[in-house]
């Protein structure tokens, strides 16, 4: 019940933040709840089915850019570029899930980082597409032929991104309690009793990880018309492992804590940036250390304490 | 009709024939055992029956359909269920959720990615019942890993009867439990075999036990049907007590 | 250019490949047979043997100091994490094993970027083994042959040591069944120190020999560890022959494919690496994890 109450006062205070903020951390705030989104994707994969991704970064990267060339060269309105984006990046998600999960284990993690390193090669290549090394600039926040002016400006993009990813969770809380998501945890804790007992595990995996890259794609697709940018380090292997530590530091398997992680994230990042360039050194130490000591995340750990199982 | 037949199953690896030209006739109600020293074939004639493994040739067939060449989920959903010698459950989670998500594998809408309050209660009702059949409904709501090794067999039981299966087949059942577990287990199983009149095909080695719950056994030796036949026969066939005292473990 | 002496110079360059590969196959598989483990970051120990090669070779002006000194600087950074970190995780699943590995990926590549910058590194061969010398009539670095001795010498010496002397057979009994070598009295928590340490030092020899050739850069860390990946599940996970057959195979596939199809080098791998997985369907490690 504390939870519940604190989690609405939660949004009610991300509701009303552009009242009291000034711009510059209204500005990363947004950008927290991007990142948010993309960990709370990711989680779906990593917490509810451990099926470790180290190559996320390529739904962040395709939707990234598939938002990129729809706001550039068409003139679709805002909301819609990103949907379709997200629509694109969780249709290829399909193949490569289909793909990555003729394996188990490491193999599969293997498969997963190995497409995102395809995907930064092509988009090296891709001149027409990506602008290779240079990427796209000057994405806009399009009206579209209906004059949709509403998020276009910085507080109402912040809204946008704010109702995308109260969605997004709202999606995420559906499926994870669903039938559907008590099939994922058994292929966690024990896949092939699973099979067993007559699941066709692997069709539930390939549409998990279709789910998961469609979101992650989201997110990429909100990324590209907030900077107003999309280039191949969103596709960058350095980016698939920041955003594993947001899922594993905020907590794996709580949909709420990578959200929590990559805010978490971005804040130690911001202020430890100002001191030093080493904070993927930082990051990297304070992951392995998580792993060790408190493979239950930071809201794991709190959910225990407040006497609630940190699992759903 | 029987309910499972099993005509001319083999199985090779390479050089070596793990199951040799098997054929049986398992008839609805039955309790079929399925005995044989060490490597006699029976594990993999498990899964060759539940689709693990291709034959290399013979057919199987349960209440007249093919069985043999079916990938092993369309198997299981055609209503047979199995439980394994090494116990195979969801540790973090609690029994009834264990047996609840066993029951949910025969619902129409398994797969169902919202809702499902109305789908968790039927499997629920189907759980409640068959931890309740085991005796283990006061230990429903305990983390599944943290139940003692018998209660863990039993609770892997109830996950196969969960599913209310047409055919169940049991490997080992009584494997690692204590005599006392094991009265208990057979007491359990005798029960509940003759309420719900279940067909069973069960593997076993300790031989109280088959003669307490079998109607039929089948002999297996070096992967071949050496007996077949009620417990007093096999007892008495001297190509059995041969194949035992041969000195197989 | 004739067919003859073009085949014979892709011969060799593919075979020095090989021999690069190999080193690196050598120690992934040589970890997982004894640990069990897949070490993520066996990349980033490439690309560090690489790094302190450069520097070695700058502060002794002697590659060959060089190619002693780095591996050896390398394998103790690996034991010394093996002891530290890696130690604290038996009994997990392989996924926290993997994550820990990938944590120090991140961890080292951006040590090396501290240390020595973003830029590319230049490390020139050795004057002794600069130059070209001609086959057919085409010209051949001689760095690349030597290359292919080094690989040869390592994988006869490397056979030799597993099947010749105690350590090399602890190794292979260990890889049989840990429990058993435990029993009889061995350490093996230091076995398992010294095979990791062995193992990254391995993937250093790699790193300072591919320097000459590739300039080091950050970007080696996470395509080598793919690279080598493929060449052990094909290979076997665990098998020292296995290692040598799967580079060269790799390195051969890789070679005469970027000849003709320059761009795809790297999904070239990919299609590699989906291939075996599905002729075997659960990798490898499915089957072992």
């Amino acid at each position: 019940m504390t939870i519940r109450l604190g989690l609405l006062a939660a949004v009610l205070l991300l509701a009303l933040a552009p009242l009291g903020l000034p711009i510059y951390a209204m500005t990363l705030l947004t950008e927290a709840l991007i990142l948010g989104l993309f960990a709370m994707s990711l989680d779906l994969m990593v917490g509810y089915t451990r099926l470790l991704s180290f190559g996320h970064a390529a739904a962040y990267g395709l939707g990234a850019y598939a938002a990129g060339n729809l706001l550039l060269h068409t003139a679709i309105p805002l909301v819609f570029a990103v949907v379709l984006a997200a629509l694109l990046s969780g249709v290829v998600a399909i193949g490569v899930g289909w793909v990555c999960t003729l394996a188990t284990g490491v193999s599969f993690s293997m498969l997963t980082l190995a497409f995102a390193q395809l995907l930064y090669a092509v988009a090296f290549k891709w001149t027409a597409v990506t602008g290779a090394s240079d990427g796209l600039a000057g994405i806009p926040r399009s009206a579209g032929p209906f004059g949709m002016t509403a998020f276009q400006g910085k507080t109402g993009f912040y809204y946008l991104v704010l109702i995308f990813l109260l969605l997004a969770f709202v999606l995420c809380r559906a499926l994870v309690n669903s039938p559907f998501g008590a099939v994922l945890r058994g292929i966690r804790e024990n896949e092939s009793k699973t099979r067993a007992l007559g699941y066709n595990t692997r069709a539930y995996k390939v549409a998990v990880v279709a789910i998961a890259y469609g979101l992650g794609g989201l997110a990429g697709a909100l990324y590209a018309p907030f900077a107003g940018f999309a280039n191949t380090e969103l596709l960058y292997w350095l980016f698939s492992g920041q955003v594993l530590i947001m899922v594993i530091v905020g907590g794996a398997g709580t949909l709420i804590g990578p959200i929590l992680g990559a805010g978490f994230f971005l804040l130690v990042q911001q202020y430890l940036s100002v001191y030093t360039d080493s904070w993927a050194l930082f990051f990297g130490l304070v992951f392995i250390a998580f792993v060790l000591f408190v493979p239950q995340g930071i809201w794991g750990l709190a959910t225990a304490r407040l006497g609630r199982a940190g699992r759903r | 009709m029987a309910l499972l037949e099993l005509d001319g199953l083999t199985r090779r690896f390479g050089g070596i024939v793990a199951v040799d030209r098997v054929t049986m006739r398992v008839a609805e109600g039955e309790v079929r055992a399925v005995i044989g020293p060490n490597g006699a074939g029976k594990s993999t004639l498990f899964n060759l029956i539940t689709g693990v493994l291709r034959p290399t040739s013979g057919e199987a067939r349960f209440a007249g359909e093919r069985l043999t060449g079916l990938a092993a989920q369309r198997i299981c959903q055609r209503g047979i269920s199995r439980t394994f010698q090494l116990t195979a459950l969801f540790p973090d989670m609690t029994a009834r959720e264990n047996a609840r998500l066993a029951a949910q594998a025969r619902h129409p809408r398994r797969w169902q990615p919202c809702a499902g309050g109305a789908l968790f209660a039927a499997a629920g009702r189907r759980a409640d019942a068959a931890l309740e059949r085991l005796r283990l409904t006061r230990l429903a709501d305990r983390p599944a890993g943290m139940l003692s090794h018998g209660d863990q067999r039993l609770l892997e039981l109830a996950m196969a009867l969960a599913q209310e299966p047409r055919l169940l087949l049991l490997d080992e059942p009584t494997q690692g439990l204590s005599v006392e577990e094991t009265e208990e287990a057979v007491a359990t199983l005798h029960g509940l075999l003759a309420d719900l009149r279940m067909t069973v095909l069960l593997v076993e080695h300790d031989m109280e036990v088959v003669f307490r719950l079998a109607h039929k056994i089948t002999v297996l030796h070096r992967g071949r049907v050496i007996a077949d036949g009620t417990p007093e026969t096999v007892r008495a066939d001297p190509d059995v007590q041969a194949a035992y005292l041969g000195g197989f473990a | 250019m004739d067919f003859a002496g073009f085949l014979i110079t892709q011969c060799l360059n593919a075979l020095s490949q090989g021999a690069l590969l190999f080193f690196l196959a050598v120690g992934l598989t040589l970890i997982f047979g004894i640990m069990r483990i897949v070490n993520f970051a066996h990349g980033a120990f490439f690309m560090l043997g690489a790094y302190v090669g450069y520097s070695a070779v700058h502060l002794t002006g002697d590659f060959w100091a060089a190619l002693i000194l780095a591996p050896l600087a390398v394998a103790a950074a690996g034991a010394a994490f093996e002891l530290g970190i890696l130690r604290r995780l038996y009994g997990r699943d392989g996924g926290a094993f993997l994550m820990v590995t990938f944590g120090l990926t991140l961890v080292l590549a951006d040590l090396i970027r501290l240390t020595w910058g973003v830029a590319a590194l230049e490390v020139p061969a050795p004057a002794s083994l600069s130059g070209v010398v001609f086959i057919l009539g085409e010209p051949f670095p001689i760095y690349r042959l030597f290359l292919v001795a080094a690989g040869g010498v390592v994988a006869f010496g490397g056979w030799q040591f597993l099947e010749r002397t105690r350590l090399g057979l602890l190794i292979r009994a260990t890889s049989q069944n840990a429990e058993m070598v435990h029993a009889l009295g061995t350490d093996i928590r230091l076995v398992r120190s010294t095979v990791f340490g062995i193992g990254c030092g391995l993937a250093g020899i790699g790193g300072v020999l591919a320097a000459p050739l590739v300039t080091a850069s950050l970007g080696m860390g996470p395509n080598a560890v793919i690279d080598t990946f493929v060449i052990v599940i094909i290979g076997g996970m665990g098998s020292f022959a296995g290692s040598v057959i799967g580079a060269l195979l790799v390195a051969f596939v890789q070679v005469f494919g970027t000849y003709y199809f320059p761009d795809l080098a790297l999904a070239f791998m990919y299609l590699i690496m989906v291939t075996v997985l599905v002729i075997r369907p659960g990798g490898l490690l499915g089957k072992e994890a």
